[in-house]
């Protein structure tokens, strides 16, 4: 089946979640600390960009399936990722271990 | 936002001597020590794995095939890979962290070890944990 056809209003707002939990809350870039995270148990939330090698994609939702926490894939490749952190680097996949004032956990993981 | 890295869950071991072989936690230290500063477990695995037994098999043989050889290791936790499975086998009073003190404690333990997982082997269950992993 098909991915449901992001349209752009709720990419937009993906985008602006994303730019309230850099701007209020608590969140981890990179791999290697997505793991740490979800091995710990603070992730709440994990987003993974769509060019993300396929490899380390099935290995960040099965430990996400294994912590029983929300995967998110970003509409958009890392380097779109990266952008919408505020950031001027590429980000594969980022953890959002305190969302801050955001309601990105409550929307988005019902969504998928 | 599920601990999973818990006693009782099989793991694989990804780097080292034995990687690729299966194993499973006893105890997680997951705030580290003053040693291993990082989060860690004991774990205790398969280090040769059972061969396949025929029906044709003699008794002598079947003996033969089934036998495993243990290992006892402290891993850190990035050089494991946590599995959807459990194997509830109870290696909390033969494995401890005194027995890594010195190699014979090691090998009295892994041997210990061994006994358990060879007479779990012999019951059939858990019979993904004693298959080898292809790679």
């Amino acid at each position: 089946m098909v991915a449901v056809k992001k349209t752009k209003k709720t990419h937009e707002s993906i985008n602006n979640r994303l730019a309230l939990v850099m701007k209020s809350g608590k969140y981890t870039l990179g791999y290697k600390t997505v793991l740490r995270t979800l091995r710990s148990s603070k992730a709440k939330l994990i987003i993974i960009s769509n060019n993300c090698p396929p490899l380390r994609k099935s290995e960040i939702e099965y430990y996400a399936m294994l912590a029983k926490v929300g995967v998110h894939h970003f509409n958009g490749n890392n380097v779109d990722l990266g952008t919408a952190c505020g950031k001027y680097y590429r980000v594969s996949c980022l953890s959002i271990i305190d969302p801050g004032d955001s309601d990105i956990i409550k929307t988005l993981p019902g969504e998928q | 936002m599920v601990k999973f890295l818990k006693p009782n869950k099989a793991v694989i071991v990804l780097q080292g001597r034995y990687a690729g072989r299966k194993a499973v936690i006893i105890r997680s230290f997951d705030e580290g020590t003053r040693d291993r500063p990082y989060g860690h477990c004991l774990v205790a695995g398969i280090a040769k794995y059972p061969k396949k037994v025929i029906r044709k098999d003699s008794a002598k043989k079947t003996a033969k095939k089934s036998r495993v050889k243990a290992f006892v290791k402290l891993v850190n936790y990035t050089h494991i890979m946590p599995t959807r499975y459990t194997l509830d086998v109870d290696l909390k009073d033969v494995v401890n962290l005194e027995a890594l003190q010195s190699r014979d404690k090691k090998v009295t333990a892994a041997k210990e070890v061994k006994a358990r997982l060879e007479e779990r082997f012999k019951t059939g269950k858990n019979r993904w944990f004693f298959t080898k992993l292809r790679f």
